[in-house]
């Protein structure tokens, strides 16, 4: 299936969550939109994420097997929300999918998808020290990459650098 | 006067009806005398983890009852180092994850970001010599792979064979870009220049003499009885567990599964040469012992060398003059959007999840790592193997640290 096919299985079969369905756009000059490249995306609600995962993931049409990637971005120090990006690919019909979740900065939490997909577990650990989101119930909750005394969020666009580190000068 | 009640004697050999069958059903052996768990550090440093990697294994004598991955240690800050950058002057960051695989990375991050700009047209002697480098490139990464791994597990010699063979590889891109591990030769919108004269012909020269070492090496290393024994058996991933822990590449494949990005979701020209017949997919079956089991791993790597070769054959057949590198500005402004491009790496799929707002900087530079993907699997494999075999499964997966931290 292609994307639009996706998006209408999806909405046909009303799963919990589906908020809406970006497509690219051209700019357009009239209304100053800058327009927008690259691939298509769903919005999911982020509270209702392991039921929408879990119905991509069960469903024969869709048959995502595969978590490929689950990480976060933060679009600018402005802006009042995070992103959580999943993908998704189905080994059976040679397919993949794409899910934007909008987490608000002032509370960064939502259910944790490692029921589903194991492969979220250590994606999910590097997002929580990176950005500091909180993924209710994670088994495993430690720091994945960086030293376990590590204070703030470094991927943050308004993260601060630090001055020093255990003695030894960052500048 | 009686004597106090002697504490029960508790004996301390085990009752035979405690042996342990292994998860393949294979092997099993008796618990004699009882033991109490005990917590090993392999590594940071340790030849068996292939860099710097530490593995905290509990074991029970010689049964690994658990396993748990420490990375970071080779964290670099890769990905906020291309929110830093301008989207050219982040390509030689690419290199550094998978150090074995510089040119595949370099392609990974040189079609997700021509996905942003649809109107950037890549010249098709450009997409031959990224397709000549990347399976080039793919070889020599596996050689290594092959090579380490009979060291991993005790055969000193074909490692010296696999290095003879990469060497050849790394002269062949040193002609062709100067470096011979961090290339940075494949960039935005093709290849860095052309091909040296006689380039081409050399690179056929070589995949004729490497077909016939290949069957030389297969037949030393990898039909090799005490390579079989070490390895059949051990470690099985099964398709269902493959699935669920996201695994990508070789990983996947040996576990019986037939997906390869190149045929499946086909970039460049592979889907033209997959219709030529230019290659094949090779997938585990079982062969020597389970579908999924570290022998179907390894065989699944020497086989796509082979094809790989069939794949370099078919581009030189292809291969016409014309320009390499399509127009593309020396600042590089990327249009706004996102996107998210997978291909297939030596390692498995490498992801760049590219997000421009127009700017001269990446907003998001997200690298999915499959080394780091791939490794995650250990948490579930290594418990119930015997210790010895904990080093044939982490030298099957493959890892380069340089990738799982990046």
């Amino acid at each position: 299936m292609d994307f639009q096919a996706i998006a209408d299985h999806l909405s046909v079969a009303q799963v919990p969550g589906l908020l809406s369905v970006e497509l690219p756009r051209s700019p357009d000059k009239e209304t100053k939109d800058k327009g927008r490249s690259g691939l298509p995306y769903l919005c999911v609600e982020p509270s209702r994420i392991v039921e929408f995962l879990t119905f991509c993931r069960d469903d024969d049409a869709l048959g995502f097997e595969v978590l490929v990637d689950l990480t976060a971005s933060d679009p600018s120090a402005d802006d009042e929300n995070l992103w959580i990006l999943i993908q998704l690919l189905s080994v059976r019909h040679r397919q993949r999918l794409g899910i934007k979740c909008l987490l608000p900065k002032s509370a960064l939490s939502m259910p944790s998808s490692t029921k589903v997909y194991r492969a979220a577990q250590w994606h999910e650990r590097e997002c929580m020290e990176m950005y500091g989101v909180t993924f209710e119930d994670h088994p495993d909750p430690r720091n994945m990459l960086l030293p376990d005394d590590w204070v703030g969020y470094p991927m943050r666009k308004d993260y601060e650098f630090p001055k020093e580190y255990h003695g030894i000068s960052c500048e | 006067m009686t004597s106090p009640p002697q504490a029960e004697h508790k004996p301390s050999i085990r009752p035979a009806d405690e042996a342990r069958t292994l998860p393949s059903g294979e092997r099993e052996f008796f618990m004699d005398v009882a033991t109490s768990d005990l917590e090993v550090n392999m590594g940071p440093q340790h030849p068996a983890t292939h860099g710097v990697m530490r593995v905290l294994l509990r074991t029970d004598g010689e049964l690994v009852t658990g396993a748990q991955p420490h990375l970071g240690y080779l964290h670099r800050c890769a990905e906020k180092i291309g929110e830093s950058v301008e989207w050219l002057q982040y390509l030689p960051y690419t290199d550094r994850y998978d150090y074995l695989s510089a040119m595949n990375n370099n392609l990974s991050y040189s079609l997700a970001v021509e996905a942003l700009m649809p109107e950037l047209e890549i010249p098709r002697r450009g997409t031959m010599i990224r397709m000549i480098c990347a399976e080039l490139n793919r070889i020599a990464s596996h050689l290594v792979a092959f090579g380490t791994y009979g060291l991993d597990i005790g055969a000193f010699t074909p490692f010296f064979y696999a290095f003879r063979e990469r060497e050849w590889i790394q002269a062949l891109f040193e002609k062709i870009c100067g470096a011979r591990l961090t290339y940075s030769y494949i960039r935005i919108g093709g290849v860095f220049n052309d091909t040296p004269p006689g380039w081409l012909q050399e690179v056929a020269d070589f995949c004729d003499v490497f077909e016939e070492k290949w069957q030389e090496y297969y037949d030393l290393l990898i039909e090799n009885h005490i390579f079989v024994q070490r390895t059949a058996n051990v470690g099985v991933i099964s398709e269902e567990m493959a699935y669920d822990f996201g695994l990508t590449g070789p990983m996947l494949r040996g576990s019986g599964v037939d997906f390869d990005l190149r045929r499946d979701m086909p970039y460049l020209e592979y889907g033209e040469a997959h219709d030529a017949g230019a290659f094949k997919v090779p997938i585990g079956t079982g062969e020597k012992g389970t579908v999924g089991d570290c022998w179907d791993r390894t065989q699944v790597r020497m086989v796509e060398m082979m094809e790989s070769l069939g794949l370099v054959r078919w581009c030189l057949e292809q291969i016409e003059p014309g320009p390499v590198i399509g127009d593309v500005p020396r600042v590089i402004k990327v249009p706004p959007g996102e996107a998210y491009v997978g291909i297939e790496n030596p390692r498995g799929e490498l992801g760049h999840y590219m997000h421009s707002d127009g700017g001269k900087i990446a907003t998001r530079c997200r690298v999915r790592a499959p080394s780091f993907v791939n490794l995650a699997v250990l948490e579930d494999l290594m418990p119930g193997t015997l210790l010895a075999d904990s080093v044939a499964i982490i030298g099957s997966t493959d890892i380069v640290i340089g990738e799982t931290d990046r």
